[in-house]
């Protein structure tokens, strides 16, 4: 198994560093570019949902986060964990709206959600020590 | 980031945005998309085919926009060429049902004024 580890403060700009080393490290390990791409966007939508929702507390510590890539007899596996100090929030089971039929009555909220589950194949949540931990990832076929 | 803009006649204005329409590149793009998409056309094609990524912030940017077209009579529509990323985040929050999205902007053009 190979492991990366990062530390970020909860700001916009340090969202996108926190992109950029997800989405380096797992191209390094060779993870296939869709799941690639699905787990930048899943851990973007994750660290929003801390630095919108998590308070005053998930912005007074560093938020983690932790890569694993393994890989299997016949398939690749990469998961995602952070952890934060924010508000207790368990994307595993937050109600998601119902996708609206037309623009006028479209909402602007629960996009985020919806994304972080249709990218990760796997989530799971617990509140431990005072903080969040959400994992999240992916799983593809070995050529 | 970079957003511009071309007028193609009278009825139509075309919006390319480059770069990453994440937290920080929405912020600094999403009230000069506001302002470009607000000019007095029928139709307005925004162009995502070269942008890098695209987040739940950047459709919602969108969303505004399509909304503010639609309210005084006009039409948005969306490019996104090949861009695999772009479509998968645009297709897994179901907003291609309610902003169009075209690979070509022939057909993009065609819709947005029709």
């Amino acid at each position: 198994m190979q492991v990366e580890t990062l530390a970020i403060a909860a700001s916009g700009d340090e969202i996108r560093r926190a992109s950029e080393w997800l989405t380096t490290a797992l191209r390094q390990r060779d993870v296939p570019d869709p799941q690639v791409e699905c787990l930048e966007l899943a851990l973007h939508e994750v660290l929003a949902n801390v630095l919108d929702h998590g308070g005053s507390a998930a912005r007074a510590e560093p938020i983690r986060i932790r890569m694993e890539v393994r890989e299997m007899a016949t398939t690749g596996e990469a998961r995602v964990k952070v952890r934060d100090a924010g508000i207790p929030f368990d994307p595993t089971g937050a109600p998601e709206r119902i996708p609206a039929k037309t623009l006028a009555e479209a909402q602007p909220g629960g996009l985020g959600l919806r994304l972080i589950r249709r990218c990760s194949d796997w989530m799971s949540y617990r509140r431990e020590g005072g903080r969040n931990h959400f994992t999240f990832g992916a799983r593809w076929p070995k050529p | 980031m970079f957003i511009s803009h071309t007028d193609l006649g009278d009825d139509l204005r075309k919006i390319v945005i480059l770069g990453r329409l994440d937290i920080s590149g929405t912020e600094s793009v999403a009230g000069e998309l506001e302002r470009l998409a607000a000019a007095p056309k029928k139709g307005v094609v925004v162009d995502l085919s070269s942008l890098k990524f695209l987040a739940s912030i950047g459709i919602r940017a969108l969303f505004k926009s399509a909304k503010a077209v639609k309210e005084r009579g006009g039409k948005m529509v969306l490019v996104v060429g090949t861009n695999s990323s772009v479509v998968m985040s645009l297709e897994a929050t179901g907003v291609n049902t309610l902003i169009p999205m075209f690979k070509s902007e022939a057909e993009a053009e065609r819709a947005a004024v029709a």
